[in-house]
């Protein structure tokens, strides 16, 4: 859990768990459903890697909690994203697309500029 | 902002812990209902949908685990939770907790009792201010350099002229701390007066609260006083107005000019009374350059050396020395005030920490011992926690919380151990050990009590800790009732644990053996008098009402009083008792003889004043000539009586009777040589000159002690003595009357103090190795069981079964005597500057301690042995 690769994993989760809650509060498993088919099924979040997030989040302060009941009259703890998730949100979108882009030049490069 | 709800968040999940548990297990339930409800849906059967989710989810134990780790109040809860474990698994077996609590305190509560005393005494700064800057001077022949010998009050006035080293050079009178006699309301009563020079308080930067300190001027014996804010408030209530007042002291009257503050402790005599001015006149001692009367200290200037002042004084000397040429060849040397203050006690309580830390360690080992056998009948709760996923980290962390609460359990019964220990060392070591008396419980003690617990608890609590997170998950599946460590391995720590306590124990009872082998030798000493069936008293004769006459005719005449009351053998008087000490040690030369002129005519004799009886009275034989009597009295030419190493010194090959020597600016006659008597109580003697009061009173007024020799027990003459006395003079005091053996005794208090404690060490020491074996031998006879009964099935007889384990327990215990004798071996060196006329290696004492803890390791081993042979073989085979 304190190798480079894992933390990348874990902070692209907290960003995808913030981006979902930006639609609307929603409980866990929800969370995960929407994740796994927003990505076409590419992630597979499992709770053991969800929970301890939602944790943290609620400890940062970018995420709420509270008990509601479902439609199908289950009771669930439902998160919604607070002013700070939002900002945060934002924040790691801009960074996140900064860092994709900058990736994505070095993967279509077809050749090497030459230094300046 | 953020850090803020981070630390909200951490705490509310801290206090709300059972309520977020209870809803974490919720949430996840729903999260596993919602995925078989999703499976179902899907079309898969309802059980198998249930199945496929619980292994798509993953273990639910494992995600709590991770989420409480999420909620960063792990640290606290798990050791909250492991402290009350730890607890609940202690109060399940009180007796095991009860033994570790008391073991543990006492080597905690030892340690720190000891520690305090070594705080007391050699690690506090003395109570002035810039003590480092205190510094005592001391003379000593240009041949003997370690002597630390008084000085003449001609070398004192020179030093105190020309040192530019010192701020304030000082001297004092502690000879006459004896004191005077305050004869108030009816009944006399004696306080201890110190003479000191005028810059005795600026040395020490403590000045009188009330009135002011003494000034050169009055270096002349002037009647001022000072006095010691208990005095003052004895005597004056607290009044100011005491200053100004005259204190009559043995009949003359002081002016009281002073008040010293409330807490001042002398350095020199912490218990005196009042202080008056030294007499420094020329012409009275200080005439006589070798005369060595004087203690004297002084406060170096700030940024000068010991070394630097030192030098200078070197240079002093040399002058001197030329100045003095055939009277004094002096040298002087610096010491640390403080060093000086704690003197010999620094290497008795060194000794003693020593052998405490001894003590703990062994009980560190025996706890360690204690817990793995305890982990063993664990072992199975162990191998249950692994194989259901405990990890490997936690249950050390587990184990070393159980080892600091307990540690804690011991500091605090340890505590009251120490305060026992503490008020025991007080008891036997005041008067013997500077500075005891400002022992106390302070925080920095508790301090080190608190760090010498946590420093145990890791010592004993890690080897248990690491066996219990070697449990492995498959012993778990085995059978409760077998022995899960009985392994070879396992014994052969628990053996070499044993070894170890009884090694540490052997050190220490041939430490205490050495101790108290010394200690009889010293108390067996010949010191040439007969000390057992004599009484000794101090009588001290005013001044005002007694001229020099009136002194030797009332010296000689209470001798003779007391010589006749029945019970009473002899009776004398001596300004000095043997064996406490050096005293009046004056430069003597020979004036015929062979030695007449030459460098060793001339020897520092120690000068006695005897009167009556005296030495019949203390039972040293006339060797030759004879003793002092009616003839030797003011009128008659001076006459002297030297002791065997004198007469050897002075007059070398010839008959001592009728030779001449000087001493003391006068001649004397040699009548009679005595034995040498013991300066100090290790037996060491020094040449000694005998003069008659009668001859001597006019010369000096040298108070006599007095010494009876009783028929029946001394004590019991008291009454009789004091009405004798009485009849004479109702005013004298008869002062601190003791038996002649307790006032030599008293020089020995020190070695006795370090004796009891080491000897307590070493039984504590003792009864713990043997406990230690007793225990380990019980556990592995209980893991054994089953051999032994099945080996008694198969015909083996009960006393081959009882001499195994016999034999394994005195194997262990002679490994230990083999490490301890190298133990031994290793802190001689340490102990032959503590011992006195015995080898730190005394086969005798080596023996003694070998077989001593041969015996105890055999009754150790005894019980076990003949446990083994209990086991009945059909029990076992059932």
């Amino acid at each position: 859990m304190t190798d480079a690769r894992s933390e990348l994993v874990q902070g692209t989760l907290e960003m995808l768990v913030l981006k979902t809650l930006a639609f609307e509060p929603m409980h866990g498993w929800g969370i995960a459903q929407r994740i796994e088919r927003l990505s076409h099924d590419v992630f597979l979040v499992t709770q053991g890697s969800l929970y301890p997030a939602l944790v943290r989040m609620k400890r940062r302060g970018w995420i709420t909690s509270s008990w509601r009941t479902t439609e199908n009259n289950r009771r669930a703890r439902y998160y919604a994203l607070t002013a700070a998730g939002q900002r945060q949100l934002e924040q790691e979108r801009v960074s996140w697309q900064r860092v994709s882009s900058a990736v994505n030049d070095i993967l279509r490069a077809s050749h090497i500029p030459a230094t300046t | 902002m953020s850090a803020l709800s981070d630390v909200w968040a951490r705490l509310s999940s801290l206090l709300l812990r059972r309520r977020e548990e209870r809803e974490l297990a919720e949430e996840l339930r729903f999260h596993l209902a919602m995925e078989a409800e999703s499976r179902r849906a899907a079309g898969t059967p309802a059980a198998e949908a249930e199945r496929q989710s619980r292994i798509a989810l993953g273990g639910v134990e494992r995600t709590s685990e991770e989420v409480r780790d999420a909620r960063g109040t792990r640290v606290f809860e798990d050791s909250l939770r492991d402290v009350s474990y730890a607890m609940r698994t202690l109060a399940r077996s009180p007796g095991f907790a009860l033994v570790v609590m008391l073991t543990l305190a006492l080597g905690i509560g030892g340690t720190t009792a000891v520690f305090s005393a070594v705080d007391a005494v050699l690690l506090k700064p003395l109570p002035y201010q810039e003590p480092g800057r205190l510094v005592r001077l001391y003379q000593h022949g240009a041949s003997t350099p370690g002597d630390r010998g008084v000085v003449t009050p001609v070398h004192y006035l020179a030093y105190r002229r020309q040192l530019t080293s010192f701020e304030h050079l000082a001297a004092v009178l502690t000879y006459n701390t004896t004191g005077e006699d305050l004869a108030g309301s009816g009944h006399a009563e004696r306080i201890q007066v110190l003479p000191v020079s005028a810059d005795y308080f600026d040395v020490l930067r403590a000045q009188p609260v009330i009135g002011r300190d003494f000034e050169r001027s009055e270096e002349n014996g002037a009647p001022s006083v000072i006095l010691s804010h208990d005095l003052w408030e004895r005597l004056y209530h607290g009044n100011a107005g005491a200053v100004g007042q005259a204190l009559v002291m043995s009949g003359t009257p002081f002016t009281i000019v002073g008040v010293m503050p409330a807490g001042y402790v002398d350095p020199m005599v912490p218990g005196v009374a009042a202080w008056v001015p030294l007499d420094l006149r020329p012409g009275l001692d200080a005439s006589n350059a070798d005369n060595h009367y004087l203690d004297v200290l002084g406060r170096l200037r700030a940024g000068v050396t010991l070394s630097r002042a030192q030098a200078e004084l070197n240079t002093v000397d040399a002058t001197l020395a030329r100045e003095y040429a055939g009277t004094s060849d002096m040298r002087a040397t610096l010491y640390q005030l403080k060093e000086d203050v704690v003197g010999g006690a620094s290497r008795s309580l060194q000794l003693m920490l020593g052998a405490v830390g001894l003590v703990l360690l062994l009980v560190c080992v025996n706890v360690a011992t204690l817990l793995l056998v305890r982990g063993s009948a664990r072992a199975h709760e162990f191998a249950l926690r692994a194989a259901l996923g405990g990890m490997r980290g936690r249950l050390v962390r587990q184990m070393l919380i159980e080892s600091f609460v307990l540690a804690l359990a011991g500091e605090l019964a340890g505590l009251v151990v120490a305060r026992l220990a503490m008020a025991a060392i007080v008891a036997l070591g005041a008067g013997s050990v500077p500075r005891l008396d400002s022992l106390t419980m302070d925080s920095g003690v508790l301090a080190f009590s608190l760090a010498i617990t946590g420093a145990s608890a890791i010592v004993f609590g890690i080897l248990p800790a690491l066996r219990a997170a070697r449990a492995q998950p498959i012993d778990a599946l085995r059978a409760e009732g077998r022995a899960l460590s009985g392994g070879q391995r396992q014994s052969r720590v628990r053996s070499g644990l044993v070894t170890a306590q009884v090694a540490l124990a052997f050190v220490l009872l041939v430490g205490a053996g050495l101790l108290i082998v010394s200690f009889h030798r010293l108390r067996s000493l010949d010191l040439g008098v007969k000390a057992d069936r004599a009484l000794v008293f101090e009588l001290h004769l005013p001044e005002a009402r007694y001229d020099s006459t009136a002194r030797a005719r009332f010296y000689e005449g209470v001798a003779t009083r007391i010589a006749q009351l029945p019970g009473v053998r002899a009776a004398g008087g001596i300004s000095r008792l043997p064996a406490t000490g050096s005293f009046h040690r004056w430069g003597t030369r020979a004036l015929t003889g062979p030695v007449v002129g030459k460098p060793d005519g001339q020897v520092g004799a120690e000068q006695r004043v005897v009167s009556g009886d005296y030495f019949r009275a203390a039972g040293i034989p006339i060797l030759e000539g004879r003793a002092f009597d009616a003839r030797d009295d003011a009128s008659a030419p001076r006459r002297a009586i030297v002791s065997t190493s004198a007469a050897h010194q002075l007059f070398p090959g010839v008959d001592p009777i009728g030779q001449r020597l000087r001493t003391g600016g006068f001649d004397w006659d040699v009548i009679g040589v005595v034995p040498d008597v013991g300066l100090d109580v290790e037996g060491r003697s020094a040449p000694t000159v005998y003069h008659a009061h009668a001859q001597f009173a006019g010369d000096r007024d040298w108070a006599l002690t007095q010494v009876v020799s009783t028929s029946g027990s001394p004590t019991a003459m008291l009454p009789a003595i004091r009405s004798a006395i009485a009849m004479m003079d109702p005013e004298l005091v008869l002062y601190r009357p003791m038996t002649m053996a307790d006032a030599i005794g008293a020089g020995t208090a020190q070695r006795k103090l370090t004796l009891v404690v080491l000897a307590s060490f070493a039984a504590i020491a003792l009864i713990l190795a043997a406990l230690g074996l007793f225990g380990a031998l019980s556990y592995s006879v209980k893991l054994r069981a089953r051999e032994f009964g099945v080996r008694m099935a198969l015909g083996a007889e009960r006393g081959a079964i009882r001499r195994l384990v016999l034999r394994q327990g005195l194997a262990v215990t002679v490994a230990g005597v083999a490490v301890g004798v190298l133990g031994a071996l290793a802190l001689s060196r340490i102990m032959a500057s503590v011992v006195f006329h015995v080898k730190p290696l005394d086969p005798g004492v080596l023996a003694g301690a070998v077989l001593f803890i041969l015996l105890v390791g055999a009754a150790a081993a005894y019980l076990p042995a003949h446990r083994a042979t209990a086991v009945d073989p059909r029990s076992i085979l059932q």
